[in-house]
């Protein structure tokens, strides 16, 4: 392949490098020059992890090609302060807690960097607007502006730089801001994720994926990829050495597809090459037959006569149905002024970690196994590993390399077991980095519900039974579906008394992309019916609504819908210093918008009206728009 | 004629269980107090993101007197660190945090023991804060630093481990009874929006959030779970939207599955309710999951105030919304007519 020689400015260095004409300007930054500060969260443009600056401009550099840049003034998150210095744009990113995961970190100092250059008084608005092209997915956005205006009044001079130093500490620790350890690390890009690791003689894992949602494998044929010079292994199901299967509960999914695929993007074989353009080229040149199976792909089809078997151990395609009972419902309904009667439903969400899954194996001088990954659980990955490897526990070990962001994405173990063969059959250290669509095609997602809810209530507000019954769609494995049915029965009719109640929680597999852990695991899906159900019955009693949650609420003493007797309880403080914090006025829940005086306060921002600024649109400089 | 942009607000409370599920929790810790009067302490998971290093520090900190800046956190490793399970579940703080206040208070019982021998006081005249230490009613006191190095001197390294339970029963399979966690936290959101009736764009200009924790170890820690909570419980209300057609993804990248940014974000304001966990050292709970539980509801219910039109399924698309106005007007001609 022909090289480009390029030259550049790299951080006030002047750097020359022959490179491959396909490289963008990021992999020319991270694989050519190892500055691994600029992170990939999409490759396309939209997350804005690998923002740097090239003469000056804040630019993506997943969309340059890094003949672009030629001759170019290149400024990384690695060159904003001179080693082991911070800027006062990373140092307020440290002060106010602007980082969690840190991976968009760079990124974001990046554009907050570029925002204070092109305008150093810039309001809050313009803040927000020139920060737009990054997305966060764990901090809410919230302690970056504080950041962000933080720095700008430090720069300014309106506020002293003491203002970036950790609040002085009382007598305790315990209830003290302390500035986030890790956040030195994250704002100047030093921290080391997954992908950013390199070891001596390392391969490049790809993965090939089916292109089907369900059907046989007939047969696959790896030769013309083994015949690639450069591949040194392709694996597929016959190379599991041990017992195949994992699973948050029910280990029934296996490391590479075994007989036949379940989902779209299903891992089916692998390869490990001397690069990844070659690891991509053979996983190209692999022949696999298939024979298309109908497919199940809505829950309620799932159990129908007839539909599809998914898994020969569940021929009614059930993952799991939990069922809580608790006193009568039928007396409770028999006793009721008033019942409601109504169907929620919620959707599959992704994780969008900024961090795609990335890993490292590698076997040890002592022939142990080695998994470096954000794991989010690694006591219960050396143990599935150690089945499936056929390896005793202490010859199997996970080191949990920095999250880029996991929230349940990442409890699930859907590539270690292939990195962990590839290092076995090479002998060699393997990595594996997930691309934005291979991510969001092969990783659990949250479970879509359907929630069929039945309330009654007497005409003080009091409910007196309520039936609930959910059907989530758990995909094509049971990764932790039945932990998430289990919580959404436990916390289904929410944090009220309810002395009547018949809950019911099912998931059944489908051929979709298979759902799993995701922050709140079940809770959030069951309580949206169950907060929509108490607004509902608050207007047909005319309550206000924090006055019927009132009425319900568990308290000191209550017994839950498990039966379990409360010994503390805090909803009644949590109800009143919401209510209290936002001057709430009571009233039913009857569209009393209109009409309402609490609205527009301090406490809230402005409506986003892009274009407001702009001369000549109908909006007045405040976003409210003009009266002809 | 009604006014293009309506305003609402809306509420929602929620509870959660701390740690994992119907089972019998565990973490294990090590900690030892180092040359320097410094801190090492070894886990077996921690960092997600959510800020658990700096919390295990500032517990570690005061439990064996030193400051969160000295103390080390060994990595997260299945052969060089004890099992502390999993990162996630809300259980981080509760479960490993007092692990490693656990290690830590016998660590610093070791130093302590040596020190009341050497100095001839009582031992629980021992204290130690931000480097020092110093036996209370005497002119004692000499840093952390020193105190280390006397108790070496003895011949004795100050470590200490930890290993700590929650309890829960599982589920009855008939009824479902059990008392599936020993720590539950509640939490109330309020979402103030507003509606553009011509184009069905929903925008939460603020949130008040009020959430118990049990006891607050980092306050600004909290309130960062707290907005990241609400903005991902945004997200789910009304833009994001994973899609497939026969099993084939449609929407495969980030133009496509659209994601909070930066000029979605409502005014978040946090109120940190503590009511203290009466069952563990540290008398935490936790906030990583619930505090996104009630954003949704809260939202929903807000656009009902607003404009009347009641969102069953998420999310409240610009197109849902605009069709829910249509249905209504349609049914208010059916009246009419």
């Amino acid at each position: 392949m022909p090289k480009l020689k390029l030259e550049m400015d790299v951080n006030g260095k002047r750097v020359s490098r022959s490179t491959a004409p396909h490289t963008r300007l990021l992999d020319f930054l991270r694989d050519d020059l190892n500055l691994t500060g600029t992170k990939e969260g999409c490759g396309a443009g939209e997350c804005g992890t690998c923002s740097v600056f090239v003469d000056g401009k804040l630019v993506k550099s997943c969309l340059m090609p890094a003949a672009k840049a030629n001759g170019a003034k290149v400024e990384t998150i690695e060159g904003l302060a001179i080693p082991g210095d911070l800027t006062p744009v990373q140092k307020a990113f440290h002060k106010t807690g602007a980082s969690q995961c840190g991976y968009c970190i760079p990124g974001m100092v990046m554009a907050a960097t570029s925002a204070l250059r092109e305008n150093p008084s810039a309001g809050i608005e313009e803040i927000k607007e020139r920060l737009g092209g990054n997305i966060c997915r764990c901090t809410g956005y919230t302690k970056i502006f504080e950041a962000v205006e933080l720095a700008r009044d430090v720069i300014a001079g309106d506020l002293p730089v003491t203002a970036l130093e950790e609040d002085a500490v009382g007598d305790s620790y315990i209830g003290t801001n302390v500035r986030r350890l890790d956040a030195p690390s994250k704002v100047s890009g030093r921290l080391k994720y997954a992908a950013d690791m390199k070891m001596y003689d390392m391969l490049q894992v790809q993965i090939l994926r089916s292109p089907h949602a369900h059907a046989r494998i007939v047969s696959i044929d790896t030769s013309a990829a083994e015949a690639m010079e450069g591949v040194e292994c392709v694996i597929t199901a016959a190379d599991v050495p041990g017992k195949d299967g994992y699973g948050v509960f029910v280990h029934d999914q296996p490391t590479l597809a075994t007989g036949k695929v379940r989902y779209v993007g299903e891992a089916v074989a692998a390869v490990a090459a001397e690069d990844l353009l070659t690891a991509r080229r053979a996983v190209a040149a692999i022949k696999v037959e298939y024979e298309e199976l109908p497919g199940v792909y809505f829950a309620q089809d799932a159990q129908k006569q007839g539909a599809p078997i998914i898994h020969d151990y569940a021929p009614d395609n059930l993952v799991k149905h939990i069922p809580v009972r608790k006193g009568d419902v039928a007396a409770g309904f028999a006793a009721a002024d008033l019942i409601l009667e109504d169907d929620f439903s919620t959707q599959q969400v992704e994780h969008a970690y900024l961090e795609p899954e990335a890993g490292i194996a590698y076997v040890d001088p002592d022939d142990v196994v080695v998994v470096i990954s954000p794991s989010q659980n690694i006591s219960h990955h050396r143990h599935m590993l150690a089945e499936i490897i056929d390896k005793p526990i202490n010859k199997v070990r996970f080191i949990m390399s920095p999250v880029g962001g996991g929230f349940g994405g990442k409890e699930d173990m859907i590539y270690q077991g292939i990195l962990a063969i590839c290092a076995m059959k090479t002998h060699r250290p393997v990595q594996l980095n997930f691309t934005r669509e291979e991510s969001i095609l092969a990783s659990a997602k949250r479970h879509p519900s359907k929630v069929h809810y039945k309330m009654g209530l007497t005409n003080d507000g009091r409910i007196t039974a309520i039936e609930f019954s959910m059907l989530s769609d758990g995909g094509a494995y049971g990764m932790s579906s039945e932990g998430v049915m289990r919580k959404a029965a436990i916390l289904s009719c929410g944090p009220y008394e309810v002395h009547n109640l018949k809950v019911d929680t099912t998931a059944v597999y489908t051929n979709n992309t298979p759902s799993g852990a995701f922050r709140t695991f079940g809770g959030m899906q069951a309580q949206f019916a169950t907060e929509s159900m108490m607004d509902m019955a608050a207007e047909a009693l005319g309550m206000d609504p924090f006055a019927i949650r009132r009425v319900n609420m568990m308290k000191i003493g209550s017994k839950t819908h498990t039966q379990q007797e409360l010994k503390t309880a805090s909803l009644d403080r949590c109800l009143d210093a919401a209510e209290q914090s936002c001057r709430w006025e009571a009233g039913p829940p009857n569209v009393r918008g209109q009409v309402r005086g609490d609205m527009g306060g301090p406490d809230t921002r402005k409506p986003c009206t892009l274009g407001a600024r702009f001369e000549g649109t109908d909006l007045e400089p405040d976003g409210t728009e003009k009266v002809a | 004629m009604m006014d293009r942009k309506l305003k609402g607000r809306g509420i929602a409370a929620c509870w959660y269980g701390i740690a994992r599920t119907a089972t019998i929790d565990r973490a294990g810790a090590w900690a030892e107090i180092d040359d320097g009067g410094t801190g090492k302490v070894v886990t077996g998971v921690t960092e997600i993101g959510e800020g658990i290093l700096t919390v295990l520090a500032q517990v570690a900190a005061e439990e064996m007197g030193i400051r969160p800046d000295d103390v080390t956190i060994g990595d997260n490793d299945t052969a060089r660190a004890p099992e502390a399970a999993h990162a996630g579940a809300t259980r981080q703080t509760y479960m490993i945090g007092n692990s490693v206040a656990l290690a830590s208070r016998e660590a610093r019982n070791v130093l302590f023991a040596e020190l009341a021998d050497h100095w001839a006081v009582e031992v629980d005249t021992l204290k130690a804060f931000d480097g020092e230490l110093w036996a209370v009613g005497t002119n004692l006191k000499i840093t952390m630093s020193e105190a280390v190095a006397i108790c070496k001197a003895r011949g004795v390294v100050p470590v200490g481990s930890a290993s700590f339970t929650a309890h829960g029963t599982g589920l009855d399979p008939v009824d479902g009874s059990g008392a599936p966690w020993q720590a539950y936290v509640f939490g109330t959101q309020v979402a103030e929006v507003e509606v553009d009736t011509y184009t069905g764009e929903v925008q939460v200009l603020g949130i008040w959030a009020a959430h118990d924790v049990g006891r607050a170890i980092n306050p600004r820690g909290v309130e960062g779970q707290i907005e990241g909570g609400v903005v991902q419980g945004l997200g789910q209300a009304l833009m994001e939207d994973y899609q497939t057609d026969k099993g084939h993804t449609t929407t495969h990248g980030f133009a496509k599955y659209i994601l909070p940014t930066s000029l979605d974000i409502p005014q978040i304001n946090c109120s940190i309710v503590e009511d203290p966990d009466p069952l563990t050292p540290l008398r935490a709970k936790g906030i990583g999951e619930p505090s996104l539980v009630p954003t949704a509801p809260a939202i929903m219910n807000a656009i009902y105030d607003a404009i009347g039109v009641r969102i069953k399924s998420l999310p409240a698309t610009p197109e849902k919304i605009m069709q829910a106005l249509r249905d209504r007007e349609a049914a208010k001609q059916t009246e009419v007519a």
